[in-house]
């Protein structure tokens, strides 16, 4: 009570008294208020003058780096930084700044990555550098920075080492089908090692089931570039490689300009006016009179948008990333639930058995302590759908926390899903793992659907009678 | 008769690459040039040494191929020394734990690498399986011991002068491996297992990959030692397998002491007999025992780079206590 007093009645009182005593009486108390106002505000206005406005006037793209330790993966990205810094089109950074790939959290997940930003005349790069193949899995997984490209490096000296063969096995892992080579340390070898090096790599790419032949092949030295020596085969070097990954990895499609999609949130229906659907416009455009369909829970509906909203008001064109609300033509509300996608009709199909690559939280990241084994029952969240799961370990016996793994899901029910989908599983309340869709897989027959559901005891019953 | 199929297949290859670069040779011969660089290729390529290392012997050897090739051979050795000296000190916390077990012997090695990358490769996992094998034959070699179970731990200088079936030593056969990959390696520590008197050994190692001559590698390994109540078990090699999975995914602290300050929730139990079965949720390890009539007496367990991550030399003083306590 007394403290209420004190705020209410006294607080004011004071503070009106102050005032009084700085205008009326003091001249000097007067300035120096101005003063410290003037400083507070200097300061305000620099913190802001350090952060650069982000200008997006190019189309992105992310690129990575891969090949063995020792040859010159970071000494390139620093290069790559130095040549485009001296045209003004990236902040130079130092091998130091780029080589201890710090320890980063990405939703929740631990990954050890170096992310550098850097833009040619026609894009915007960020570029990824990871020590290792479960870093570059996990950098996938949790999609911030999905690669679309990378570029190889590999030492002249060296030439392809026993290892690169798992580089390029990685990169396909990981969905990286365009790949630019960069044969580093030309300045210590002559030309002959180096055209056998580039007739090596381009066997080794066709073996591994990339267009060898068509590989754009770059030779230079990094520490040239790096040191400003030698421009034709350091600072042109890196130029035209540059100018390669900017010709040969193709710029990905941005969200914007795919066919439209909305997970539904909820629905509505509004007496006098029919059903409308909300929810967040994941890609596309939506406009009024696109014709859209429903899809989701063994059901497809076809329908019409009749109207767009947002915040109470008419919207003429959705963008991708409105929260919007969208009145749809000749469905009832209860025909559509939570978890539907409403998209452009045949752009979405439903599935129910997917191949993906799953990263398993370990303790420390908020995941569960015990490994599981095939047949776990798990749920698993997408969008703004969940349904239950059976997981199934292809090549293992089980899979550890802490570890990414491939796994086979099957759904009891077929929902909306592609290709690059990012999705969590959850057992109980715990979130056991998150991951991505790498392959969908010809749906489940009725019987293998109801063989879900089965438990052990039968399971190892009909192994038996199998046998 | 893998191995065999393997054999003739690197030689069709081998022989594929000889002619194709002879046919080129053909196409090009005019030039002196050409012929010099188809033979640093055929040379590359037979003996995937580095390019660097290729030009210099032929070089050296007036572009002798057969001289040059032996030089680099006894070269090898040494080069893979001088690589090795130069990675020397870098970190090493990737690699693989090698598991074997054969009737009452069983052992647990590990190699460490810098990166997954390696570890993933073909050069390395044979390496470890070398290793393995070499540290399994050492136990066999041992004397035989009246105890019930004997426990000997190796450092990585032990394992370093340990020599293999060719005569060499797993140290000249890793620097060989490091000159290949051209990354730091090392022979981390194996611990061997031997029992007596039916006790029986089983070994699991994860992510289970291929296994070769009983070989099995992964990044976790684990043996256990089982005494078998019941004459007649079935089951008893699925069991022991199955208990030695738990014991790699779990990771029990011990059998069945009591951990008195852990609160009673089943997610923090250490000791293996009351935790819950791996495999099988709706039971502890104790029961199932009981049920088999199985009991437990050893296990041991290794996890890659887990030494890192703890006080480093704690392991193997550990390990080394357990040795002196066997015999």
């Amino acid at each position: 009570m007394s403290s209420l007093v004190i705020t209410r009645i006294l607080a004011p009182v004071t503070r009106r008294a102050l005032r009084h005593i700085l205008i009326q009486n003091s001249k000097a108390g007067i300035q120096n208020y101005a003063k410290t106002l003037h400083i507070v505000t200097t300061n305000q206005k620099r913190f802001y003058a350090e952060k650069k406005i982000f200008e997006r006037n190019k189309p992105h793209c992310n690129v990575g780096t891969i090949g063995h330790v020792d040859h010159g993966k970071t000494t390139l990205t620093a290069a790559i930084t130095k040549v485009l810094a001296d045209q003004k089109l990236a902040k130079a950074r130092g091998y130091a700044d780029i080589d201890n790939a710090p320890e980063e959290k990405a939703r929740g997940i631990t990954i050890n990555v170096a992310h550098i930003e850097y833009q040619t005349e026609n894009r915007h790069y960020g570029h990824t550098d990871c020590p290792g193949h479960a870093d570059y899995i996990k950098n996938m997984i949790t999609g911030t920075a999905q690669m679309d490209g990378a570029i190889l490096v590999v030492a002249a000296t060296d030439g392809v080492m026993p290892q690169t063969r798992e580089h390029l096995l990685l990169a396909r892992q990981i969905g990286v089908k365009d790949i630019v080579i960069f044969i580093n340390k030309v300045d210590t070898a002559d030309k002959e090692m180096i055209e056998l090096v580039e007739m090596e790599i381009r066997e080794l790419l066709t073996e591994m089931g990339f267009d060898g032949d068509n590989v754009p092949i770059i030779t230079g030295s990094a520490l040239c570039a790096l040191e400003g020596k030698e421009p034709e085969i350091g600072r042109d070097a890196i130029l035209k490689l540059l100018a390669a990954v900017d010709e040969h990895i193709p710029t990905p499609v941005r969200d914007l300009d795919k066919p439209f999609l909305l997970p539904v949130e909820h629905t509505y229906s509004i007496p006098g006016r029919g059903t409308v659907v909300t929810g967040r416009l994941e890609r596309g455009i939506l406009k009024k009179g696109h014709e859209c369909e429903f899809v989701g829970y063994n059901k497809v509906l076809k329908s019409t948008v009749t109207g767009v909203e947002m915040f109470h008001q008419i919207l003429e064109e959705a963008h991708a990333g409105d929260q919007l609300g969208a009145l749809v033509r000749g469905v009832k509300r209860d025909d559509i639930k939570r978890g539907m996608i409403m998209a452009k009709p045949g752009t979405v199909k439903s599935y129910d058995h997917l191949e993906s690559q799953v990263y398993v939280l370990n303790k420390e990241e908020g995941g569960r302590s015990k490994p599981f084994t095939s047949y776990v029952q798990l749920q698993m969240f997408c969008r703004t759908w969940d349904c239950p799961v059976q997981v199934i370990v292809p090549d293992k016996e089980m899979v550890m926390p802490g570890e990414d793994s491939k796994l086979i899901l099957k759904m009891i029910r077929p929902m909306v899903l592609e290709q690059g989908q990012r999705f969590t599983l959850r057992d109980g309340t715990v979130t056991l793992g998150t991951g991505v869709v790498t392959k969908v897989l010809p749906s489940l027959t009725e019987e293998e659907r109801i063989a879900l559901t089965e438990g052990k005891k039968a399971r190892e019953k009909k192994a038996k009678a199998a046998q | 008769m893998q191995i065999y199929k393997l054999i003739v297949f690197t030689m069709l290859k081998n022989f594929q690459l000889v002619v194709r670069n002879w046919c080129r040779n053909f196409y090009t011969s005019h030039t002196n040039l050409a012929s010099e660089k188809s033979a640093l290729a055929v040379l590359r390529k037979k003996t995937g040494y580095t390019f660097a290392n290729c030009k210099k012997a032929l070089e050296m050897h007036n572009n002798n191929l057969e001289k040059a090739e032996e030089w680099l051979k006894q070269q090898a050795q040494a080069l893979g020394w001088s690589k090795a000296i130069k990675l020397e000190g870098r970190q090493t916390t990737q690699g693989l734990i090698g598991v074997s077990v054969d009737n009452d012997k069983g052992v647990l090695v590990e190699i460490n690498c810098e990166t997954d990358f390696v570890a993933r490769n073909a050069e390395f996992q044979n390496m470890v399986k070398g290793a393995t094998q070499t540290c399994l034959n050492y136990l066999k070699s041992g004397p035989s011991s009246t105890h019930l179970i004997t426990k000997i731990g190796l450092n990585s200088e032990q394992l370093k002068s340990l020599k293999c079936d060719d005569g060499k030593t797993l140290a000249d056969k890793l620097v060989l491996m490091i000159g290949s990959v051209g990354e730091n390696a090392t022979l981390k520590r194996a611990i061997g297992i031997k029992v007596n008197n039916g006790i029986h050994l089983a070994g699991y190692a994860h992510p289970s990959g291929t296994s070769e001559n009983n070989i099995l590698l992964g990044r976790i390994g684990g043996i256990v030692a089982i005494r078998n109540l019941n004459e007649e078990n079935p089951q008893l090699d699925e069991i022991a397998t199955g208990l030695c999975q738990h014991v790699v995914g779990m990771a029990p602290k011990s059998i069945d002491k009591v951990d008195e300050n852990l609160t009673s929730s089943q997610e923090d139990e250490t000791s293996l007999v009351h935790q819950e079965y791996l495999l099988d949720d709706t039971m502890t390890v104790k029961e199932l025992l009981d049920s088999n009539q199985i009991e437990v007496v050893d296990f041991q367990r290794l996890e890659c780079g887990e030494v890192i991550n703890t006080l480093g030399e704690q392991t193997l003083d550990y390990v080394e206590n357990q040795k002196m306590i066997s015999y």
